[in-house]
C-alpha cells in the first residue's frame, strides 16, 4: 500500500502540489486524470524523488519518511520500491531490450547475470517481445518502445508502477497494443498509479479514479462515481469538455 | 658548391629522425588522457553548474582558446621554475629544477591546452545524451555515477568520437612545437639534423612526411571503429 499526506511542491513562486492526499491499495490501480498543468507528473514524480517534494510524508510499503528527512538514503530506497513509465519511454539507447530489462536488476539489485537473464525473459515475454530481445531501442516502434519500458519496470518487483501518460506519445494505430499490455498487468493485480487522458480506459482498468485541479485532488472515486456522478462541479467541467472532443472526433 | 636538393641526405636521415616519434606519441598520447580527465571535470562542473568550479572552468577555457599554444609553452616554460623558486623561498625547500627534463614541461602544457579544448567537446557529448535517460536511470535506481558510467558516458563516446579523434590528431601535429623546448621529437630531431648539415629544407620534408604517414595510419584507424560503431545501423539496429 502506498499513502501520501499533504504533499506540496513549489517551483519558485508556482505552487504546483497544494498539500496532496491519496492512498493506493496495493493490488489496485489508481488513475489520475486532470487537465494539463494540474501537477500529475509533479505528483508522480514527488512519489519517486525524481523531484524532492517541499512538505508531505509518503510512505510506500514498509518505508515511510517525512519530505524533511529526504536524502540520498531515502531516494534510494523510494526508488527501489517504485518503477516509472514515461511518456516517452526513456529506454536506454545503449542497450538492447532484452539488456533494458536486466540493467537494474545486475547494476542496482545486484542480482547474477543469470538471474538477471531468466528474469529479463520471463517479463520479456510476458509483454509478448520475445522475438525482437536483441534489437536497440532505435529499431522498435514507439509501442513497442513502451512494452519494453512497461517490462523493465515490472522486473524491478517494485510496490508500485508509476505511469506517466504511458500513450500519450504513440501513434494512435500502436495506443491499443500498449493498452493492452497495461491492462494484464492490472488485472495481475499489480499496485499502480497511473496518469492518462483514455477516459474509457481509466474507466475500464481502474479501482479508483482521482481527478486532480490545480495541485490537488478534488475528488476521488470508484469510475462508477467519477464518470458517472461526479460529485464537483469542476470535475463535471472537466469530463463534460473531454467527452465533446471525443464526439467531435468521431 | 653543393648540391641544390640533397635527396640522398634526406634519406640517410630518415632513421634520425624517426627517433623523434615515441617523443610525439608520448606527449600527445599523455596529453590527450590527462585532458580528457580534466575536461571531464570541467565539463561536469559547467553541466551541474558547480560554484566556484564552473566560473573557473570558464576562465581557463577562454584563456586557453584565446592565446596561442606557443605562447602557452613559453608561459609553462618559465613559470614551473619560478613557481618551484618560489616554494623554495616560502619553505625554505631545496628543489632542484634541472633534473626536470624539459619534456614534462611540454607534458604540462600540452595536457592544460587539450583539457580546455576537450570541456567543452566533451560536454555537448555528454549533454547529446537525452535527458529522459538520466531520468530513466535514476528510477529503476541507479546512482548518479552509475547513470554516468553505465548510459551517459558509452553513449557520449560514441557521439563524440569523430571530435576527439580529430582532435587527437590534431593535437599530434601541434606536439611539433615542443622542438621550441628542446624536446627531440620528431620536428626536434628535423631541426638537429638540419643543423648539422646546413640542409633545413631536406630535414623538413622528412618531418612532414612522417607526421603524413602517423596522420593517415590515425585516420584509418578511426575509419575502421567507426566502421565497427555502425555495424548494428546496418543490421537493422539487432545487436550483431
Ligand atoms: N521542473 C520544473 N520547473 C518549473 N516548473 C515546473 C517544473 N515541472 C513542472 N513545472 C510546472 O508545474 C506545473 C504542473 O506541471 P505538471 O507537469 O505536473 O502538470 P501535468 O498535470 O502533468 O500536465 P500535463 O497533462 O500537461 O502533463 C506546470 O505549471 C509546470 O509548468
Ligand atoms: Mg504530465
Amino acid at each position: 500500500m502506498i499513502e501520501i499526506k499533504g504533499i506540496k511542491k513549489r517551483f519558485r513562486n508556482n505552487e504546483v502540489l497544494k498539500g496532496v492526499d491519496l492512498t493506493v491499495e496495493e493490488g489496485q490501480t489508481v488513475s489520475l486524470i486532470g487537465s494539463s498543468g494540474s501537477g500529475k507528473s509533479t505528483l508522480l514524480r514527488c512519489i519517486n524523488l525524481l523531484e524532492t517534494p517541499d512538505e508531505g510524508k509518503i510512505s510506500i510499503a514498509d518505508l515511510s519518511f517525512d519530505a524533511k528527512e529526504i536524502n540520498r538514503n531515502v531516494r534510494a530506497k523510494a526508488r527501489r520500491r517504485t518503477a516509472m513509465v514515461f511518456q516517452n519511454f526513456g529506454l536506454f539507447e545503449n542497450k538492447t531490450a532484452l539488456e533494458n530489462i536486466m540493467e537494474a536488476l545486475i547494476v542496482v539489485q545486484k542480482k547474477t547475470p543469470a538471474e538477471a537473464l531468466e528474469i529479463g525473459l520471463d517479463y520479456i515475454e510476458r509483454v509478448g517481445m520475445e522475438d525482437h530481445r536483441n534489437h536497440y531501442p532505435q529499431a522498435l516502434s514507439g509501442g513497442q518502445k513502451q512494452r519494453i519500458a512497461i517490462a523493465r519496470a515490472l522486473a524491478l518487483d517494485p510496490k508500485i508502477i508509476l505511469f506517466d501518460e504511458p500513450t500519450s506519445a504513440l501513434d494512435p494505430e500502436l495506443v491499443q497494443e500498449v493498452l493492452n499490455v497495461i491492462k494484464k498487468v492490472s488485472n495481475e493485480r499489480t499496485t499502480m498509479l497511473i496518469v492518462t487522458h483514455e477516459m474509457d480506459f481509466a474507466r475500464d482498468i481502474s479501482d479508483k479514479v482521482a481527478f486532480m485541479s490545480e495541485g490537488q485532488i478534488l475528488e476521488i472515486g470508484t469510475p462508477q462515481e467519477l464518470f458517472g456522478n461526479p460529485k464537483e462541479e469542476r470535475t463535471r467541467q472537466f469530463l463534460d469538455r473531454y467527452l465533446q472532443r471525443f464526439t467531435y472526433v468521431i | 658548391m653543393g648540391k641544390i636538393f640533397d635527396f640522398e641526405f634526406m634519406i640517410s636521415i630518415i632513421p634520425d629522425i624517426i627517433k623523434g616519434i615515441p617523443y610525439t606519441i608520448e606527449i600527445a598520447v599523455f596529453a590527450f588522457v590527462i585532458g580528457i580527465g580534466l575536461g571531464f571535470i570541467g565539463a561536469l562542473a559547467k553541466i551541474y553548474n558547480v560554484p566556484v568550479l564552473k566560473q573557473l572552468t570558464n576562465i581557463y577555457v577562454s584563456f586557453v582558446r584565446g592565446t596561442p599554444l606557443i605562447v602557452q609553452i613559453m608561459l609553462i616554460y618559465y613559470a614551473i621554475p619560478i613557481f618551484v623558486r618560489l616554494i623554495n623561498q616560502r619553505f625554505g625547500t631545496d628543489w632542484d629544477i634541472s633534473w626536470i627534463p624539459a619534456l614534462v614541461f611540454m607534458l604540462v602544457a600540452y595536457s592544460l591546452n587539450a583539457g580546455a579544448y576537450l570541456t567543452e567537446s566533451i560536454r555537448a557529448s555528454l549533454q547529446a545524451v537525452s535527458k529522459i535517460q538520466i531520468e530513466a536511470a535514476y528510477s529503476v535506481g541507479m546512482t548518479t555515477w552509475q547513470a554516468m558510467r553505465r548510459i551517459v558516458i558509452p553513449q557520449a563516446i560514441k557521439v563524440g568520437l569523430p571530435v576527439f579523434a580529430n582532435f587527437f590528431i590534431g593535437l599530434l601535429k601541434d606536439t611539433s612545437l615542443a622542438f621550441t623546448a628542446a624536446v627531440p621529437e620528431i620536428m626536434g630531431q628535423a631541426k638537429i639534423q638540419a643543423g648539422r648539415a646546413s640542409r633545413f629544407f631536406e630535414a623538413y620534408i622528412d618531418a612532414a612526411l612522417i607526421y603524413w604517414v602517423i596522420c593517415i595510419i590515425l585516420e584509418r584507424v578511426v575509419a575502421y571503429v567507426e566502421k565497427r560503431q555502425h555495424l548494428t545501423e546496418k543490421t537493422g539496429g539487432v545487436k550483431a
